[in-house]
């Protein structure tokens, strides 16, 4: 946990403020104040239908929170649109995927450069004069993070054709081809098997450690967290039970009352 | 057996993305474009003004057509409307002495224009809102056409083509009106292979495929829906004033009805949803239909003893256009392009059709 020790204590990419979202009458989030440090792994936990998705909504303005702001470096983004929010250095990763279907994997992955693109009618029509220098400069970007999410034989395949522990490292390197300097990633583990998290883990490191981004992970599974965040939160029932240092947050008295209560 | 694969590997990204990275197509591609070159001195006067001249400008039309609802995923019913403002604005462009060139350009702004607004408008309604909407086009301009005599001349009026020079070449014959539309046919074409390897392409999928993916990657998708309908009409609109100087060589609001945006919607899925051969191919299909269908309802009535009024008979397409829409939609979204690459895939492998790919 390197990353995290080097940077200031102050130095904040994320500040979330008394953050609340409603679905009709059901509280969703209810007061929600977190923030996250630039550099670090940060985790949100919590049981089923805590809140969790709908925090991230709320961040990559899907679902912008009724009261409450947001700010991210230094900018107040509350009730931005997701694909301004994408321009700021924002990626993301869906609980369930959102691949694009009948794309092969390697359009799906340069699709996660488009904001490095611009890409236009003109650029199109005059493609060997103006769009091919571009493409071949960005696919070069792609071809690196295929190597190192080692996706190299899945590269044209159509996307729903690939076991799904291999869609979901599609769409972490859809997201990681941004560059962003904030990824967010909703449960990138669900559904694999102790070997897939292990790699999937050694990813989220690399991608803090190597690229420099700054991670927010939610995950359902407390092993995965404690293992690589450098500070997490829980949640249950939209309510904020704690935050702190792992080891910390997992040994509060509400949270192991809202994990031991509830079926997980 | 020509076809194959193997011993095909590319080694840099710029001849990855060639337009044809397997040999055997990119050298039937180009026999068809000598086809298409020498198509004047091959066939014959009748088959080159009846048939090919046809196929080539209705092409056009179904790939510009199949830009917005293969690409992007936007239905049009009204593109025939679309297409009449095209080629409306090109004749009287070119009767006030606009040189035929700009004209064309003249025609294809024209229509994005009213394409856009419409779209526009349209966009902000889903679903089967969404086909009301460009339905409703349709239905305006057939209306201004006929009820305002600036434009369209007058009810049932028929402006004449004036003569057309191009790049300074003045063109009066046949073979002229065939290398204009197979022009134009090639850049649009050439417009939608290109769309297949950029980003522009791959934007319009995504927002097609999932809008809510795409807007987290900074796709705009009310933006690049905007485009598709821009650079859909613009296109449309050419492809209208093309089919008015070198096919009618006059234009009237009969050209233009809502008949002939289902007979376009036809073309396009019929031959396959985001397919460019299948444009191709869903324009033959649906321009030889009327005729076949025809002489095999004669032969059959011939066959037994019935009477069909003519009435009848002049009906009969649109209803096979209605019925090969559904069924393409139901049972073949890809439409003919996918029995071709069926067709395409058994000769690559042949004839070792037992390995898969
Ligand atoms: N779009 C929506 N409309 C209505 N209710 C919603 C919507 N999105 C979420 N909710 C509700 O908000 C609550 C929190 O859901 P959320 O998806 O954020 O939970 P979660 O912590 O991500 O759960 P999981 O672990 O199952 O992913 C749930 O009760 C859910 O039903
Ligand atoms: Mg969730």
């Amino acid at each position: 946990m390197t990353g995290a020790a080097v940077q200031k204590a102050d130095d904040k990419l994320l500040i979330c403020d008394n953050i609340e979202r409603y679905f009709g009458g059901l509280k969703a989030l209810s007061n929600i104040s977190i923030h996250v440090n630039r550099g670090e792994i940060f985790g949100l936990v919590g049981p089923n239908g805590s809140g969790k998705t709908t925090m991230v909504n709320a961040i990559t303005g899907f679902y912008p929170p009724q009261s409450g702001k947001i700010i991210l470096n230094g900018e107040d983004i509350t009730g931005r649109k997701p694909h301004l929010i994408a321009k700021l250095g924002v990626a993301r990763t869906f609980q369930n995927l959102a691949l694009f279907k009948g794309m092969s994997v390697l359009d799906n992955i340069l699709l996660g450069r488009h904001i490095h693109m611009n890409p236009s009618v003109f650029g199109t029509a005059l493609y060997w004069w103006v769009a091919r220098k571009h493409e071949v400069k960005n696919r070069k970007i792609v071809e690196e993070v295929i190597d190192f999410l080692q996706l190299q034989s899945a590269r044209d395949e159509p996307v729903e054709t690939i076991p799904l522990g291999l869609q979901k490292r599609v769409e972490l390197a859809r997201a990681l081809v941004a560059e962003p300097s904030f990824l967010v990633l909703d449960e990138p583990m669900a559904g694999m098997n102790q070997e897939e998290k292990e790699y999937m883990a050694r990813f989220v490191l690399d991608a803090r450690d190597e690229m420099g981004m700054t991670i927010f992970l939610i995950e359902h599974h407390m092993d995965v967290v404690t293992g690589i965040c450098d500070r997490m939160v829980a949640l249950s029932y939209g309510e904020l039970l704690a935050d702190g240092v792992p080891k910390d947050v997992i040994a509060h008295p509400r949270v192991v009352e809202a994990y031991l209560g509830g079926a997980h | 057996m020509f076809y194959r694969q193997a011993g095909v590997h590319h080694s840099n990204y710029k001849t990855d993305s060639a337009l044809f990275p397997i040999p055997f197509d990119k050298w039937s591609i180009y026999t068809m474009l000598a086809l298409g070159i020498f198509a004047p001195a091959i066939f014959g006067s009748f088959a080159l003004t009846s048939y090919l001249l046809p196929w080539m400008i209705w092409a056009g039309a179904a790939l510009s057509l199949n830009l917005l609802i293969g690409w992007a995923g936007q239905f049009h019913f009204g593109y025939a409307a679309v297409m009449s403002i095209g080629g409306y604005t090109a004749i009287h462009a070119t009767l006030a002495g606009i040189p035929f060139e700009i004209a064309l350009i003249l025609a294809g702004l024209m229509s994005m224009v009213v394409g856009v607004i419409f779209g526009a408008a349209a966009m902000r309604v889903k679903g089967l809102y969404l086909a009301l909407a460009t339905l409703a086009m349709q239905f305006v301009v057939d209306w201004v056409l006929t009820h305002v005599p600036a434009i369209g001349g007058g009810a049932s009026a028929t402006l004449q083509a004036p003569d057309m020079t191009l790049l300074g070449f003045k063109i009066t014959s046949e073979v002229g009106y065939y290398y204009v539309a197979f022009g134009w046919l090639l850049l649009v074409t050439l417009f939608l292979l290109n769309m297949r390897r950029t980003g522009f392409g791959r934007a319009l999928v995504a927002v097609r495929e999932k809008d809510y993916a795409a807007s987290i990657l900074g796709v705009n998708s009310f933006y690049f829906k905007s485009v598709a309908f821009a650079v859909s009409s613009f296109m449309g609109g050419v492809s209208g004033a093309i089919l008015v100087f070198c096919f009618y060589h006059a234009v009237t609001p009969e050209q233009f009805t809502v008949n002939v945006s289902i007979q376009l919607l036809a073309m396009v899925i019929v031959g396959g949803l985001g397919s460019i051969i299948g444009s191709y191919f869903g324009a033959a299909f649906i321009l030889l239909l009327p005729g076949a269908l025809n002489t095999l309802v004669a032969y059959v009535s011939e066959l037994l003893g019935l009477q069909i009024g003519i009435e009848t008979l002049a009906h009969l397409p649109n209803l096979f256009y209605g019925i090969l829409i559904i069924g393409f939609l139901l049972y073949e979204p890809l439409g003919l392009a996918k029995v071709y690459d069926n067709i395409r895939k058994y000769l690559m492998v042949w004839p070792f059709g037992y390995s898969k790919r």
